[in-house]
């Protein structure tokens, strides 16, 4: 098992690296997102409430723009069949997974640093907020990896998978808004447990999809 | 069912209570008799969210009658679409009237507005998966993952906003504080809007059913 | 080299929405049996390989697969089973070869390169598949399909975009593998249903 999702995830990175250009443009959305934001903001003085919402505004959308393609490549380029011939739908997930939050850490270390530089940010509690960063979007990895699995047999994927994810997505937003402007502001010391239930969210999120991923993936 | 025929002298009734026997209320005045009307489109909003998400379970871990149960997911949200469309229209009505302006994202109203993107967002989900032989499968588990992030909604709003709404009916003393008269009238409203529900529901599964066999007679399989 | 597999469909059914594909069609195959299906275009031959292989469901019906007297339960099929078909689509940004260790349950490379040699493929072996033709591509294909050597074959259209250099390629590997293997070819070629012992026409039987 363990050797089939390793080899899933090589073929993965092995497309995404020849093929860059769907995970360029996922990084250079983010990255002209952030600075259009900062442009538009053109130095004007924030409470650190707002800043924190322009921020998971601009990760949210960056999540929405790059974290289906995964799958829907394989629907695009009719590889499907061909996956599911040689790999559990447990494997295919959990693979998938793992790409996918590999690919949003490495977008949220770009936006997020991009962000404090041009807007000026120097977050009170660093350590806090980078926690926050890095737990917010394995929540936000781990719903749309299912969702844009679902999308993936749809039509009009794009707008749809922002249809379908924002519900679900709103109780990570707003606790994620929350923790980030409290880091930014300081004062109240830090709330562990807001951060575990960015987490807690995650492990029933994931743990949910995982059983359930074989009833998106094959036919009922 | 004879039951579902209550509802030809329940709603009738419920009607007459709400406007004529029961009393004002303290503060609001006519105003509250919304509250008979405001209460039950919403509590029927989350029971048929609550069929819904049963029904999708149901139509994952069993083998037969799928197509049916595949329409009693759907028609359950669909019908509960309407409501919850309801509840939003009577809700900011009485906004309006006991808070002075129709929208100010108190997390009740944050909440129904969540169960009705969820609601659309199912909706859309399904009719993208037109022609897809899995669309009762997919829509299922969409349905499943949006019930088990209810849960994390409960927990989290009154940690993040506080609230200006009353108290839901069952609160955390387990005292209603209404009159009566005025009890009484709210109750016979959720029972009979919810018969409503129930017979809005089952003429839509019928009418699914219908259109099941049609097909497969016409189809002769 | 194999155990005997054996294979039984009994009373398969299959409807797409609104359309009935196939009804109750039922036969069984053995270990150095090789039996065909054929039917005109739409008749359901492509799916009804699709749920052998269980990539599809079925509407009514079961499908046995056992191997010596035990059966293999549906999880563990899909290591068992050879697939191909035109609607199997290899990687186009990997190569041949990449393309066959990403499909195989580990084997070496050496044994990898004798396959991509034996369909005339080894020059090509470091170009991506996406530069392929198509008939290079139903080559990968049907290496994709016999690299581990399965228990059961089924080849949907395997000679499809072939020329006739790599039919006989094929025809001479599925002489080669006949004994040990179970082969079911899903097709209208008469060559490729004189190389089987059974058959069924699909639309017939639905008569």
């Amino acid at each position: 098992m363990q050797s089939r999702i390793f080899k899933n995830l090589r073929k993965d990175f092995l497309i995404e690296f020849r093929n860059r250009s769907a995970v360029n443009i996922s990084f250079a959305f983010a990255g002209i997102t952030t600075l259009s934001v900062s442009l538009a903001c053109g130095g004007a003085t924030l409470s650190p409430q707002i800043h924190s919402v322009l921020l998971w505004i601009i990760i949210f959308f960056s999540g929405m723009s790059g974290l289906s393609h995964i799958f829907i490549r394989e629907e695009e380029e009719r590889t499907s069949l061909f996956l599911a011939l040689h790999s559990d739908p447990e494997n295919i997930y959990l693979s998938k997974l793992v790409f996918n939050i590999i690919l949003f850490s490495c977008i949220t270390a770009l936006v997020t640093p991009l962000y404090l530089f041009f807007m000026q940010v120097v977050p009170a509690y660093t350590v806090y907020f980078i926690l926050t960063a890095a737990s917010g979007s394995l929540a936000i990895s781990s719903i749309t990896t299912i969702l844009g699995a679902m999308v993936a047999k749809a039509e009009s994927r794009s707008s749809l998978f922002t249809v379908i994810s924002f519900p679900v997505m709103i109780p990570v937003l707003w606790i994620s808004i929350k923790l980030t402007s409290d880091s930014i502001e300081g004062g109240a010391p830090p709330e562990l447990r807001s951060l575990l239930f960015l987490l807690a969210f995650s492990g029933v999120i994931i743990s949910v999809s995982y059983l359930a991923f074989k009833f998106i993936w094959t036919e009922q | 069912m004879v039951l579902y025929r209550l509802i030809f002298i329940f709603m009738p009734v419920v009607i007459y209570m709400a406007f004529m026997w029961a009393p004002p209320a303290a503060i609001l005045g006519d105003a509250s008799r919304i509250l008979y009307f405001h209460v039950p489109v919403a509590w029927v909003s989350v029971v048929a969210f609550i069929v819904s998400g049963v029904q999708s379970i149901l139509f994952l871990v069993t083998e037969n009658r799928r197509r049916e149960r595949e329409y009693m997911a759907y028609n359950s949200a669909a019908a509960g679409m309407v409501f919850t469309i309801l509840t939003v229209i009577t809700g900011s009505i009485w906004a309006k009237l006991s808070w002075g302006s129709y929208w100010n994202w108190d997390p009740r109203e944050t909440s129904i507005v969540v169960l009705m993107l969820i609601y659309i967002a199912y909706l859309s989900l399904y009719s993208s998966l037109k022609e897809h032989p899995n669309r009762g499968g997919i829509s299922s588990v969409y349905l499943i993952i949006a019930m088990i992030t209810m849960p994390f909604f409960i927990f989290i709003i009154p940690r993040i906003y506080s609230s200006l709404h009353p108290d839901t009916i069952i609160n955390q003393e387990g005292k209603i504080h209404l009159e009566p008269a005025m009890r009484i009238t709210l109750f016979s409203s959720i029972v009979t809007f919810t018969l409503l529900y129930g017979y809005i529901y089952r003429l839509m599964n019928r009418i699914s059913r219908l259109e099941i066999k049609a097909e497969e007679k016409h189809y002769d399989i | 080299m194999h155990k005997n597999y054996s294979l039984h469909i009994n009373k398969i059914s299959k409807r797409f929405r609104k359309q009935l594909l196939f009804r109750d069609i039922s036969f069984s195959a053995e270990t150095g049996e090789s039996y065909f299906i054929t039917g005109p275009n739409g008749s359901g031959k492509s799916t009804m390989l699709q749920i052998i292989a269980g990539v599809q469901k079925s509407t009514a019906g079961e499908i046995f697969f056992s191997r010596g007297k035990k059966e293999i339960p549906a999880g563990e099929r899909f290591s068992h089973f050879g697939f191909t078909s035109p609607a199997v689509n290899p990687y186009d940004m990997l190569t041949a070869a990449e393309n066959i260790r990403f499909a195989s349950s580990g084997v070496k490379d050496e044994q990898i390169d004798e396959m991509l040699s034996l369909f005339g493929l080894y020059p090509h072996r470091s170009k991506h598949v996406g530069l392929y033709s198509s008939g290079m591509k139903q080559r990968v294909r049907l290496i994709i399909a016999m690299i581990d050597s399965p228990g059961i074959l089924l080849l949907d259209e395997p000679s499809s975009n072939l020329d006739s250099a790599g039919k006989d390629i094929l025809f001479s590997e599925i002489e080669r593998i006949r004994k040990d293997t179970v082969i079911v070819i899903a097709t209208n070629e008469h060559d490729e249903i004189k190389l089987c012992t059974k058959g069924i026409d699909i639309a017939e039987q639905n008569l």
